[in-house]
């Protein structure tokens, strides 16, 4: 029997009342349903219920006096929202589908094939070009601010009033964030922030809303110009993936629903399955250009949503991925008027570790790992404190003014860090022929010398990684470094969950390449002869790549990123030592940056195998109960009223035949969505019209794919008097074959069934094949391992 | 005899150049690496001349041993040697005159003469054209040989000019500075006499003071050039010193001193987000979640443990 004998974090929501309202809410909730056709409150639940006898229930029992007022308590990370749903990866293999598969010749299918490429094409291509365009519009941008605060610090250095400067600096980020942030936070918030966790979300089968949408796509490509352009301590490589995932989204579908456009081509491609496999296409793409990896790309797209592949995929998003990379390539190659050379594959180049002297060595190894060691500490903490940071964010700056108003002050303290430490920096460094050090500050350092801590404030994030990786021994010195660090971390934590589009990545590899130069530093200084071979760009690499694994956790699709990105195949080995043990180190004490945002968002993620010790979890206990069902032919305000209700926002119905006595559950024939339903109900198809008009044209599976992606609410059709009293018949366009399972399965086994076929609702059926409960991603979702052993989400409104 | 000298300068330069990269290659300072280069060149005139083998004294011998082995045709003309010989002086007055123009650096205003001199020289021998004789020298001196000593030779010089820039100092045709350069430099003599006049009177402050309106016309000058790209190793250098001089023998650098405005400026920034973050707290109100009970078999909503169900 379940005893419940533990209660964790009580102290976190205080108004939360003991579990024993629980039997009393639920008849609550029963009450209101009056207008459910199957109330199924038959025995089998009550087994169910009796198995979970908690011994607690009599002691609150006063708590049923509050019963039927929905809960509220602060939000936190162990919650599901409901505004999360399933896609649909399951082929609805109902008659129409059949129809259109026989009327299909073979020459139709090889178009298919065919027009797939093409699309792959289309997505590389117009995700490059989108590359292309942030790419040159934040390096106008920012030269643009730079120069005019440059002048201003030259002009005041000589005069007087570098307050002034500092002023003058702060406004323009704050005004730049200031665009940025009105158009995520008024506009479109679902373009907040890097885009991965959203995409991964998306690869896992939850469909967020409005995430691939063309106005995301545009706030987006905007947002992060802005912010980078800002002098936020944020990358412009994570939005990238995010842009590729909604070009190919949208490119796949021929049409834009935003802007009203259909252009009538790719209209078989007008469905989940399909469009999930160009979004995989169109995130690898994305990281491809974002970093000049295409292989990155690839493997990317394979771990966030390995569960649903093949092999002539990923060879299409391979397709992709290479000419994303090449049309970035080209086109900078055409605006950096050198048309034809090919050598900035990635909006990050880091540059050619080509030389003899970066080369490592055996003995290097040991410290490498411990470079990884400090990267996962390092990357840990960053993700603790953006975590609590996160929370309050949700909790009390939610409204969208707020939000400019804190993104505005984030750009404002950035440019005030950054100017005092450069004010009060005494390294002084000779100006390199050589060097490319673009805004070249002197400020109070002697003629022909520049201000070494301005290479890392003054500019750019991607150009301060380059010259941390790439600038000779002794450009920097130690103070400076480590000043730069802890500066650093702490304005990139603070940065990341703002409300602005932006990334994460180019932040972390320049707070790595800040540290792990200062340990090659260090290393150089410790040993005896240790200049030749602690070069200290080596080690800036190692950092860098040591501290965004410890931050994002990504494993083999970094490793071959960063590889890539170096464009030196020899280094393949320490990079996976390094991400491998900051891995190891950051998950003993907490997850992965997108996975807490994930978690955060109250996200229905489903992670590769179930929680362990699950085991003794059967379907039963796991599924939704009672089911609403319909009949094969259904009463239409029965199927009305049922969508209708606000309470209950199902999405999947059993079909059922029923059985004798009408108190029990029927025996399951099919499986219908809400979203069929509606293009049902918006076309009347009525057995009653269909009698009186015998010349009614079928329905195609084409009307279903033109409401596709975005279904009309129920609320929009109008179903007269008269018609509610028609009746449907489902039987044509239900699913004939839902995959269901007897009670008794485990939740292992339901959680791989979920995971591996991407379902969206599984039938959970008795002996006889009745309908007695229905499992969705919600269900299993819930269940997570916590440090207390197996924990359970609740459910919330958001 | 001349050529023996010629020679072993010309071995002495090949160990010297190659010294001189690795320094810069390795930048860092290995001690004594100057006197090392010194003692190579200092060791390739006492061993050369010892050595049967390498003695190029001994060429004029051998070469005559060798004429009488080869056939006609592949002999060295006579017109040959002379433009070789021609090589090696100019060689070694470009040589010269570089190295007593090393530090301060005046490479391009000193030797662009004898530099064009010995262009002009390479290139007769490198020319296809067909000397007295119907003979090309090119063959012959050039190509002849794995080493291809002269190529060499010519390479490295070519490789300083290069480096230095010189072409951009120096009149197209190698006859004259250009005169962005003589501007330069009478620019320059008119600060470096200003320091000068006032440096003798032991006063800095001063020195800041008067000279800062020619100093500031120089480095003006200076940046206009850098972008013009008209900048050579000359310029550069005596450029560099100039404000080495400038800013830390007079110390006539800006003072930071705008300590408190900047403080109170930066600290009024750093503190308007504890406001933010304070108002929001105190003022806004916290976002709520509703809970949802889900229909279930089981009552399973709240917040709970449920891995001890067999305890």
């Amino acid at each position: 029997m379940a005893n419940i004998t533990k209660k964790v974090s009580w102290s976190s929501r205080g108004d939360e009342s003991g579990g024993g309202e629980r039997t009393p809410l639920l008849n609550g909730s029963e009450e209101i349903r009056i207008t459910r056709q199957l109330s199924g409150d038959g025995g089998m639940f009550h087994i169910g219920r009796l198995s979970t006898v908690d011994l607690e229930e009599d002691l609150t029992s006063e708590e049923d006096t509050v019963r039927g007022c929905p809960k509220e308590i602060p939000h936190n990370e162990k919650l599901l929202s409901l505004k999360f749903e399933s896609l649909d990866y399951d082929n609805s293999e109902n008659q129409l589908f059949l129809e259109e598969e026989r009327r299909m010749s073979f020459m139709g299918f090889r178009c298919l094939e065919i027009s797939r490429w093409v699309v792959c094409g289309l997505i590389g291509f117009l995700t490059g070009l989108i590359a292309c365009c942030i790419d040159i519009a934040v390096e106008n941008l920012a030269g643009v601010k730079y120069f005019v605060v440059k002048q201003n610090i030259e002009k005041f250095t000589e005069v007087g009033g570098l307050s002034i400067s500092l002023i003058l600096w702060a406004v323009l980020n704050s005004a730049f964030v200031m665009v940025g942030a009105v158009i995520v936070a008024f506009f479109e918030p679902g373009a907040a922030g890097s885009g991965i966790p959203q995409i991964k979300c998306y690869l896992n089968g939850v469909k967020i809303p409005r995430v691939v949408r063309l106005k995301t796509l545009v706030v987006k490509v905007f947002g992060v110009i802005c912010s980078v352009a800002g002098g936020l301590a944020v990358g412009k490589e994570g939005p990238m993936i995010h842009s590729g995932a909604v070009v190919a989204a949208g490119v796949s579908q021929g049409r834009s629903t935003s802007l009203k456009k259909d252009f009538k081509i790719f209209e078989y491609f007008r469905r989940d399955t399909e469009k999930r496999d160009f979004v995989s296409a169109g995130a690898a793409a994305g990281v491809s250009a974002a970093f000049g990896a295409p292989v990155g790309g690839v493997l990317f797209s394979l771990e966030e949503g390995a569960s649903f592949w093949n092999q002539m995929l990923t060879w299409r998003i391979f397709f992709a991925s290479m000419i994303s990379t090449f049309t970035l390539n080209f086109f900078l190659s055409i605006y950096n008027k050198k048309p034809g050379e090919l050598s900035s594959p990635g909006l990050i180049n880091f540059g050619r570790f080509e030389s003899e002297s970066v080369a490592y060595n055996i003995y290097e190894i040991p410290l490498f790992i411990v470079m990884g060691a400090i990267g996962g500490l390092l990357g840990a903490l960053f993700n603790i404190l953006n975590y609590w940071l996160t929370i309050f964010r949700i909790r009390y700056v939610h409204r969208p003014c707020l939000q400019v108003m804190e993104a505005m002050l984030v750009a404002a303290v950035t440019a005030t860090v950054s100017f005092t430490m450069i004010y009060f920096s005494n390294d002084c460094q000779p100006l390199r022929p050589d060097q490319s050090e673009d805004y070249p500050l002197q400020l109070f350092c002697a003629d022909g010398q520049y201000n070494s801590m301005a290479t890392a404030f003054f500019n750019t994030p991607e150009r301060s990684v380059r010259s941390l990786f790439h600038n000779p021994p002794g450009s920097y010195n130690p103070l400076t470094l480590s000043v730069f660090t802890l500066t650093y971390f702490l304005l990139a934590c603070w940065t990341y969950g703002l409300t602005v589009s932006a990334g994460v990545f180019i932040p972390s590899l320049l707070i790595g390449a800040a540290w792990g130069r200062l340990f090659g530093i260090l290393l150089a200084s410790i040993t005896p002869n240790g200049s030749i071979w602690a070069v200290p760009g080596k080690y800036a690499l190692i950092g860098a790549a040591a501290q965004l694994g410890g931050i994002v956790r990504m494993t083999l699709s970094l490793t071959v990123i960063m590889v890539e990105a170096t464009g030196n195949v020899t280094y393949g080995l320490p990079i996976m030592l390094v991400l491998m043990t900051a891995k190891i180190v950051g998950d003993y004490f907490v997850e992965g940056l997108y996975d807490i945002h994930i978690k955060l968002q109250s996200v229905p993620f489903l992670h590769w195998e179930a929680p362990a010790t699950s085991h003794w979890l059967t379907a039963r206990e796991v599924m939704s109960a009672p089911v609403t069902c319909f009949k094969r032919i259904e009463k239409v305000a029965t199927i009305v009223d049922v969508l209708s209700n606000t309470s209950t926002n199902h999405n999947g119905f059993p079909v059922v035949v029923p059985v004798a006595a009408s108190d029990d559950p029927g025996k399951i024939c099919g499986l219908i969505l809400r979203s069929q339903i509606i293009v049902l109900l918006k076309h009347k198809v009525f057995v009653e019209l269909a009698r009186s008009r015998l010349t009614q044209r079928k329905l195609q599976l084409k009307d279903f794919r033109d409401a596709y992606p975005r279904f009309p609410p129920i609320q929009s059709i109008h179903v007269s008097q008269d018609e509610r009293e028609c009746m449907m018949d489902l039987t044509e366009f239900m699913n004939p074959t839902p995959y269901t399972v007897p009670q008794e399965t485990s939740l292992p086994r339901v959680f791989k069934l979920f995971r591996a076929l991407g379902l969206r609702h599984l039938v959970v059926v008795d002996n006889e094949n009745r309908v007695v409960g229905l499992v969705t991603r919600k269900d299993l979702a819930r269940y997570h391992l916590g440090k207390h052993g197996l924990e359970e989400m609740q459910l919330a409104q958001t | 005899m001349f050529i023996v000298q010629v020679g072993t300068l010309l071995i002495a330069l090949v160990y010297y150049g190659n010294a001189q990269t690795s320094i810069v290659a390795v930048n860092t300072t290995i001690p004594g690496s100057e006197l090392s280069a010194n003692g190579l060149k200092q060791r390739a005139a006492v061993v050369v001349p010892q050595s049967p083998v390498f003695h190029p004294g001994l060429r004029s011998q051998f070469s005559l041993n060798l004429l009488s082995a080869f056939p006609e045709d592949l002999e060295v003309s006579d017109y040959c040697f002379e433009l070789l010989a021609i090589f090696g002086q100019r060689y070694s007055t470009y040589v010269n005159c570089l190295v007593s123009a090393a530090r301060p650096v005046k490479v391009c205003q000193n030797c662009y003469g004898t530099y064009s001199n010995l262009m002009e020289i390479y290139k007769n021998i490198s020319s296809d054209q067909m000397g007295p004789g119907n003979v090309s020298c090119r063959d012959s001196l050039l190509r002849s040989d794995r080493l291809m000593l002269v190529f060499l030779l010519y390479n490295n010089l070519e490789d300083i000019w290069t480096a230095s820039e010189c072409n951009r100092c120096v009149s197209p045709g190698h006859h004259s500075l250009t005169n962005d350069t003589l501007y330069f430099m009478a620019t320059l003599n008119q600060s470096l006499s200003c320091f000068e006049k006032y440096q003798k009177q032991g006063n800095h402050s001063e020195l800041c003071k008067e000279c800062k309106a020619t100093y500031r016309g120089l480095n003006e000058l200076y940046s206009r050039m850098e972008k013009n790209h008209t900048l050579c190793i000359d310029i550069e250098d005596s450029m560099n010193m100039t404000r080495i001089l400038w800013s830390k023998n007079f110390n006539c650098s800006f003072p930071r001193a705008e300590t408190v405005p900047v403080i109170a400026v930066s600290s009024f920034m750093l503190f308007l987000p504890v406001i933010f973050y304070l108002s929001s707290f105190l003022h806004s109100e916290q976002k709520k979640r509703k809970l949802i009970h889900p229909k279930r078999a089981k009552s399973n909503t709240s917040f709970m443990n449920i891995q001890d169900k067999f305890s």
